[in-house]
């Protein structure tokens, strides 16, 4: 069942067990989990059907520290959330990333791989995945990994037929939970907001919010602080720890031979480091995206002295009327070090139209992030150049230690921390379960639950985590 | 003056007119090199192993690249 509206839903005298906040990946993946299990659901999702401007104002937020994208274009706020943006790019966290890096404070997580394996059926069905194939080892220190490009599933349009003739599921559209109240035991209500009015409170047995990563902070700060802490009980990391994955071209590179590696569709490979390299070098986690050009002839040789002589290449490109590059460029998107100080903080001067704060993001890279950078792609030079395989050209400001570019991608749009997982209550905020610290009925969805970041793109583990937490669900909620 | 190329265009065309257009990128290609040998001071070195990892100028590279 699908209603357009609280008073609609409200009409249809439907009585669900569970309330999800937020139709993206996550609270999809957990209603329709749950819905097969035979449990009544109620999906609250703020937006409409399809993008506006008006539902996205609300998303507006600040940004302090390091430049970040706007905070209401880097998301979006419909049906389907933001998979409607995604680019479709796939991988799971690795076996690594769980565990504790003792180089690295504030790492590891309350479960491990293992954990979550067991649901990637689940998940390639859903994501609409073919099999992961295994990393091959380049080196002692690099090994290719696969990124697999799927077809991007937009959540709200592979779903919104089954969900609409589901008859355990009803998800209401253009309303928003704009604070939850709680005793410190429980959430005892939700406050809403329908079609541009205060449409009173709403409760269940249970709640799990997907609100995004960075929506799921907000929301609960906003609650915690109306409620003098009954949502959270233990605050103390609710907002922090929050992360990204820096993007940015880190050179180029001239490979002896472009058949080398084995490309995707778009002549693209990844490499990553093994973990013996990053606890040599005490770096986190990367992944180098190698974009190949594969030129013949003349092209190869202008593309080759693009790497050495840029300004004389260009010359030599127009006169052939070509637009040619260096050989092959690469791109490094990484993984920053958990910090506490990377948090999200609620406005104190800035709220949207029904009155709860904006964002503040405060949001810095590290020292240690530039080394991760700087060193990975040492790391992958020298790899190169001990297989002869090519040669490697780090840009100027990464070795001279410049400024970050202000004119490239910045980061990849994945909002992780804020919510994380753990079992000191100091550092997180959900246990294993991804319940929250305290709390009997309040559970959390999304990539804010994430401890570390790794460096894959989010999506495929936000879905094999909810995968998890439906079928906990499942067996913890009697009908 | 009106309607003459520039001194480098000149210079261009009388390369271009005599040799192949490949053996002009190799010979542009090879400049470069010719900056990152004159960074390596010990480049020369009898004793130095051709296959150490030398970085110059952002290139990660094997010093027998450089000889």
């Amino acid at each position: 069942m699908i209603f357009d509206s609280y008073e609609a839903f409200r009409a249809a005298n439907f009585t669900p067990k569970l309330c999800i906040l937020g139709s993206g990946p996550a609270g999809i993946t957990i209603a329709r989990k749950l819905g097969a299990a035979g449990i009544p659901v109620v999906v609250l999702e703020a937006g409409s059907r399809e993008f506006s401007d008006d539902s996205q104002d609300f998303y507006r937020g600040s940004t302090v520290g390091d430049p970040y994208f706007d905070l209401d274009i880097t998301r979006l706020r419909f049906l389907g959330g933001s998979s409607n943006h995604w680019a479709g790019w796939c991988r799971v966290l690795d076996k690594q990333d769980f565990e504790p890096k003792a180089w690295a404070p504030d790492t590891g997580w309350p479960i491990s791989r293992a954990d979550i394996e067991p649901y990637l059926n689940e998940v390639h069905d859903i994501l609409e995945l073919p099999d992961f194939r295994p990393d091959v080892s380049i080196s002692d220190d690099i090994r290719w990994v696969q990124l697999i490009k799927s077809p991007a599933v937009r959540f709200g349009e592979k779903y919104a037929d089954e969900l609409d003739k589901s008859k355990n599921i009803a998800v209401v559209l253009n309303t928003y939970a704009t604070e939850l109240a709680g005793d410190g035991r429980r959430v005892t209500g939700a406050k809403l907001w329908s079609n541009g009015q205060d449409a009173g409170s709403f409760t269940a047995d249970y709640f799990v919010v997907c609100t995004g990563g960075l929506e799921n902070s907000r929301l609960l700060l906003w609650s915690n602080q109306r409620s003098n802490g009954g949502v959270v009980p233990n605050a103390a990391a609710l907002g922090r720890y929050w992360m990204e994955h820096p993007t940015f071209e880190g050179g180029n590179a001239i490979l002896a031979d472009y058949g080398e590696f084995e490309v995707d569709a778009t002549n693209e490979a990844f490499f990553s480091p093994t973990l013996a390299a990053m606890e040599r070098l005490k770096i986190m986690n990367f992944g180098i995206r190698l974009i190949e050009t594969p030129y013949a002839g003349i092209k190869s040789l202008v593309a080759d002295l693009a790497c050495t002589a840029p300004d004389m290449a260009e010359w030599v490109a127009y006169q052939l009327s070509q637009n040619l590059r260096c050989a092959a460029q690469l791109y490094v998107a990484w993984e920053q070090a958990p910090q506490a100080s990377n948090r999200i903080e609620l406005s104190k001067t800035d709220v949207d139209h029904a009155g709860v704060p904006r964002i503040e993001l405060h949001w810095k890279k590290s020292e240690m992030e530039h080394r991760t950078l700087l060193e990975g792609l040492r790391l992958f030079g020298t790899t190169l150049v001990e297989k002869n395989l090519g040669r490697v050209r780090i840009a100027d400001w990464i070795v001279n230690g410049g400024d970050y570019p202000t004119n490239e991608e910045l980061a990849g749009h994945h909002h992780m921390g804020g919510t994380r997982m753990g079992t000191d209550v100091t550092k997180s905020v959900v246990d294993a379960n991804s319940k929250v610290h305290g709390m009997d009925n309040l559970y959390i969805g999304g990539s804010s639950v994430f401890c570390t970041s790794g460096e894959c793109n989010p999506t495929t583990t936000i879905t094999a985590l909810a995968c998890r937490l439906g079928d906990h669900l499942g067996k913890v909620i009697t009908v | 003056m009106r309607g003459s190329k520039p001194q480098s265009r000149r210079i261009m065309s009388f390369f271009t007119r005599k040799m192949s257009r490949r053996t002009i990128m190799q010979a542009l290609i090879a400049l470069p090199a010719l900056s990152l040998f004159r960074r390596l001071s010990d480049a020369d070195r009898p004793n130095a192993d051709p296959d150490a990892i030398v970085e110059v100028n952002g290139w990660i590279l094997k010093r027998s690249d450089l000889a």
